[in-house]
């Protein structure tokens, strides 16, 4: 299937697989916020939303549909171009990531051996890296361009907290990186996978508290979620959205938590890795679709764990949120780094 | 590398000294100790006792140069660090970074006189730049501070982008960074030069760059703002001790690459230096300020230097040692009596020679000295470097513009003994002058009338 | 034409007209996104030359970290097109001839350079940009400047805190 020096199988394959990988984030990004109203429904004692269909559970689409139908409004004093880019930014680079997370081994299917990633890329998780450092600029164009004060506010509180915790979240990477000896994502699972292997948590556990903590910033999480802190700026920086554009706000938002649960669990938590089974004595095709399983168990109960916090946990004041940043974290993590490389050099006997 | 590694760790020192002792007197006097011990280690080289050795690949190169350079630049530090201390522990509240900061800068300074590769000139240039764009801005509370802070860090970051450009060019046709590994220069049929154009280019930008870093003219619009802008303490060691090893990284990294530009390039730097001069000696004429009179005065003084670079021979590089040494010494002596002073205006200094006859006297000398006066530094700083452009074979009527242009320094600095001895008056001087201040300006003005007359006590380090 | 070169010139076009656009934006804040979008073809180009970690590092360091903190500044001092100082006429002429000189130059330089022309750039192969030789590289042969530069982010630091303290 070669034309025009280009491997259409490989394209088509590609294609299938992006379409699945955005589509089904979507679609869990969509469930997760129902999941959202009830957990926080559960954990406030009442029943949350119950009635579109069975057990509420056509409550997203419904809310999809409100979203849409409802009126769009771009304020006049607004930078109408970057208006609609904000939104669009913010999910763009939200959805990205995913291109090198690896969702599973490989399947077997007419004859060819399909990989269950995108891209392995060799630098993916600085891939992921920049892709987040992109996402500030969803935030910042979209509060600049509402031309209202508390927009702009809210998107400088939003960049200031994502930079800082960024540095952070990379120097916590180091150490991982220094285990792995790689930086493809696919590498450091099978690592984890492998006989004998325990997973990253085993080493890391600081580093995964760090990392965790990081991703809850970078996700605009409780107790993080400052450029929305509504008693101090009213609704944050996307105050003058309405309709889709605002959806696509809010839902990126939970396309953020499913790429950050998805990258915390295949750096620490053995990716697609089902524990004490080994897969290779089993079918490829069944074990891939074991693998995915396991990776989506880990993710909702990522998911879980960040919505637990979000209702159980009050939100930082702005300074305590720089000072945990700057002068806990990032030492913190410094030290993590250190004891790790002195662990590979005692281990490796120099 | 004896000299990078304790310039640096002595620059860590004075951070940490910060936290051990909140007493500024302590801080400049464990600065002044660093400052002996990196002279010491530096000289433990020079003459090949000890040395801490490091394999840099051919990155840097240690000679002779370079490392008597180091001595002389540190010692200048030394003496700054002792007239001017008092001034820089009031500057701001960071004492302990301030010094620090200085000890980057002679880093930075170790690092350009002995860089054998434009990746580490680059590392050089920046090391040095970096903290001095802080200590400008050091005087926070001051609008004019800031501003010199902002200017400087604009025009200097674009310099260096510039820079980098050269850099890449000149990369790009070699492949290497090495300054020297160059294939020997062939000429074409026609007698033109069968260079590779993207090195020329590369060379001609980092020219431009590195023009900028000594403020040669057209390149100087930058020094009279920064320079009067900056607290008068770090101006003073910024138009010193910083500009002197401007100047070495600027011969070194044209020292063996002069053929490659040809002809053109003996006409390109007259040209900034017919220019530097003019625009220094000129401007500085017109000047109300002391401080901005001697900011233009260095533009002037940096004309002089470029005679270095123009003959390019070991007479230019004798000659830029005791040019450093004697335009750095009369400058540090000047400032530091400057800044004792309450503004920078020329009618402070009136009456100072009734009511201050030492410091009178040795300002005198200094400035003397920076006019080229017969009998002190400047003189044979200024000999030397002409006597070795002629020796080059160069122009005469290129002779003739510097010494008309001396001849118009005279001037402006005469216009400051004047106020001093000839004018009525108290000088504003606002802090009190100790006897010990006394004794180093008058020591001062014995050494650079010590090398007006025996210039070969710079010189023969180079030798011996 | 094969696939690199077509994404070869995409992406230098793209990276000119961008670069273009930067200088004609009359808003800062359109400036500074226009570059951000200079930034993401220069890293295309980086991957064409398989410099992977060049060309996310770019990304990161630039887009993602320094141009947040310019566009931080631009809105925070809410720079716009009013804002910027109205510059003579003999400036602007005199900033064109200066910088047309200097293009002429550069383009006898290019047309002149025989000796460059039989050399190409290594288009999707060669293995020096990826990380593991880059990193031997920098802790081999580069290692002396490597250390250095910690000098030099060490007085940045130091700097930073005296700047910023009160």
């Amino acid at each position: 299937m070669t034309l025009l020096a280009i491997d259409w199988g490989l394209l088509i394959e590609k294609l299938v697989l992006i379409a699945v990988v955005v589509f089904g984030s979507l679609g869990i990004a969509l469930y997760t916020t129902f999941a959202e109203r009830k957990v926080a429904a559960v954990l406030q004692d009442r029943p949350g939303p119950n009635r579109a269909g069975p057990f509420g559970l056509l409550q997203p689409f419904a809310d999809g549909l409100k979203l849409i139908m409802k009126e769009e409004i771009i304020p006049n004093t607004s930078n109408r171009v970057l208006f609609i880019l904000g939104p669009g930014l913010a999910m763009t680079a939200a959805l990205m990531t995913c291109a090198v997370i690896p969702w599973s081994s490989h399947v077997e299917m007419f004859g060819r051996k399909i990989e269950l990633q995108i891209a392995d890329i060799n630098i993916g998780i600085l891939y992921i890296f920049g892709v987040v450092s992109m996402g500030v600029y969803g935030i910042m164009i979209g509060g600049w361009a509402s031309n209202n004060k508390f927009s702009l506010m809210a998107a400088l509180r939003g960049a200031s907290q994502a930079i800082s915790y960024e540095l952070a979240m990379g120097l916590s990477l180091i150490a991982v990186l220094m285990l792995s000896g790689s930086l493809s994502l696919k590498t450091i699972v099978e690592e984890q996978m492998a006989q004998g292997g325990l997973w990253n948590i085993a080493y890391q556990p600081l580093g995964f508290l760090i990392f965790f903590v990081c991703a809850l910033a970078e996700c605009n999480r409780t107790p993080f979620d400052l450029p929305e802190a509504e008693n101090e700026l009213n609704f944050g920086y996307h105050q003058e959205y309405s309709s889709m554009k605002l959806g696509f706000y809010l839902f990126a938002e939970y396309v953020n938590m499913i790429m950050s649960s998805a990258v915390m669990a295949c750096l620490f938590f053995g990716g697609y890795d089902v524990p004490f089974l080994d897969e290779s004595t089993l079918a490829p095709n069944i074990a891939a679709i074991i693998g995915v399983a396991a990776l989506l168990t880990k993710i909702v109960i990522f998911i879980f764990v960040f919505m637990w916090i979000r209702w159980t946990i009050p939100r930082f004041r702005y300074d305590q949120l720089m000072n945990l940043g700057w002068k806990t974290m990032i030492p913190l993590a410094l030290v993590n780094m250190l004891i790790t490389g002195a662990a590979i050099l005692w281990k490796a006997g120099v | 590398m004896n000299a990078i590694i304790f310039s640096a760790l002595a620059g860590v020192v004075m951070m940490y000294s910060g936290i051990i002792t909140s007493k500024k007197t302590v801080i400049k006097y464990i600065a002044a100790i660093a400052l002996v011990v990196l002279i010491a280690a530096n000289l433990l080289q020079v003459y090949g006792i000890w040395q801490i050795s490091v394999d840099t690949r051919d990155m840097l190169s240690f000679e002779k140069f370079g490392l008597v350079f180091n001595t002389l630049a540190f010692t200048a530090t030394l003496i700054y660090v002792l007239l001017s201390g008092k001034e820089i522990e009031n500057a701001g509240v960071n004492v302990a970074e301030y010094f620090a900061l200085i000890f980057f800068v002679l880093c930075g300074v170790s690092i350009l006189s002995s860089f054998n590769g434009l990746l580490m000139m680059f590392l050089g240039i920046e090391i040095l730049t970096i903290p001095l764009y802080i200590l400008t801005a050091s005087d926070k509370r001051n609008l004019r501070s800031n501003e010199a802070s902002l200017k400087y860090f604009l025009m200097g970051s674009f310099s260096t982008g510039i820079m980098l450009m050269g850099i890449a060019l000149v990369y790009g046709a070699t492949g290497s960074f090495a300054l020297h590994t160059n294939a020997p220069v062939a000429l074409s049929a026609t007698g033109g030069i069968k260079a590779s154009f993207l090195e020329v280019a590369g060379m001609i930008l980092m020219f431009v760059s590195m023009a900028f870093k000594v403020s040669a003219a057209p390149f100087h619009f930058w020094t009279p703002d920064v320079y009067d802008g900056a607290p008068g303490v770090f101006t003073s060691f910024m138009a010193t001790v910083v500009k002197a090893a401007g100047f070495i990284a600027f011969i070194r990294l044209f020292e063996g690459h002069t053929a490659i530009l040809g002809p053109t390039w003996k006409i390109l730097l007259a040209f900034v230096i017919v220019a530097t001069l003019l625009i220094g000696n000129v401007t500085a004429v017109f000047q109300q300020s002391v401080k901005r009179m001697l900011s233009y005065s260095s533009i002037a003084q940096a004309g002089f230097m470029l005679f270095a670079l123009y003959s390019s021979n070991d007479m230019a590089k004798e000659g830029l040692l005791l040019y450093s040494v004697a335009y750095s010494l009369a400058t540090i002596g000047i400032f530091a009596v400057l800044i004792k002073l309450k503004d920078y205006a020329f009618d402070d200094f009136n009456g100072l020679g009734k009511t201050h006859p030492a410091l009178a006297f040795a300002t005198t000398v200094c400035l003397l000295s920076l006019a080229g006066i017969p009998l002190t530094g400047g003189f044979f700083a200024k000999y030397y470097m002409l006597a070795s452009m002629v020796k080059e074979g160069g122009p005469l009527w290129l002779l003739i513009v510097a010494v008309l242009f001396a001849a118009v320094s005279v001037y402006y600095y005469f216009r400051v003994i004047q106020a001093m001895y000839f004018k009525e008056g108290t000088p504003s001087v606002q802090t009190e002058i100790t006897s010990g201040f006394k004794a180093g300006m008058v020591l001062l003005a014995i050494l650079i009338i010590l090398l007006g007359i025996a210039p070969s006590l710079v010189l023969n380090l180079f030798y011996f | 034409m094969s696939t690199i070169q077509i994404l070869f010139f995409f992406l230098t076009a793209l990276a000119l007209f961008s670069a273009i656009m930067v200088l004609v934006s009359k808003n800062p804040v359109h400036s500074v996104l226009w570059l951000i979008v200079v930034f993401f073809a220069i890293s295309g180009h980086y991957v064409l030359l398989n410099a992977q970690f060049l060309a996310i590092v770019n990304l990161i360091v630039y887009a993602g970290a320094i141009m947040v903190l310019f566009l931080f500044v631009i809105m925070l001092m809410n720079l716009n097109s009013e804002a910027e100082p109205r510059k003579h006429i003999w400036m602007k002429m005199a900033g064109v001839i200066s910088g047309g000189c200097f293009l002429m130059v550069l383009v006898s330089l290019v047309r002149q350079a025989t000796d460059m022309q039989q050399r190409t750039a290594l288009m999707g192969s060669g293995n020096v940009g990826l990380i593991k030789n880059l990193g031997k590289a920098l802790f081999s042969d580069y290692v002396v400047p490597f250390e250095i530069s910690s000098v030099l982010f060490l007085s940045a630091m130091v700097g930073a805190i005296v700047i910023g303290k009160k």
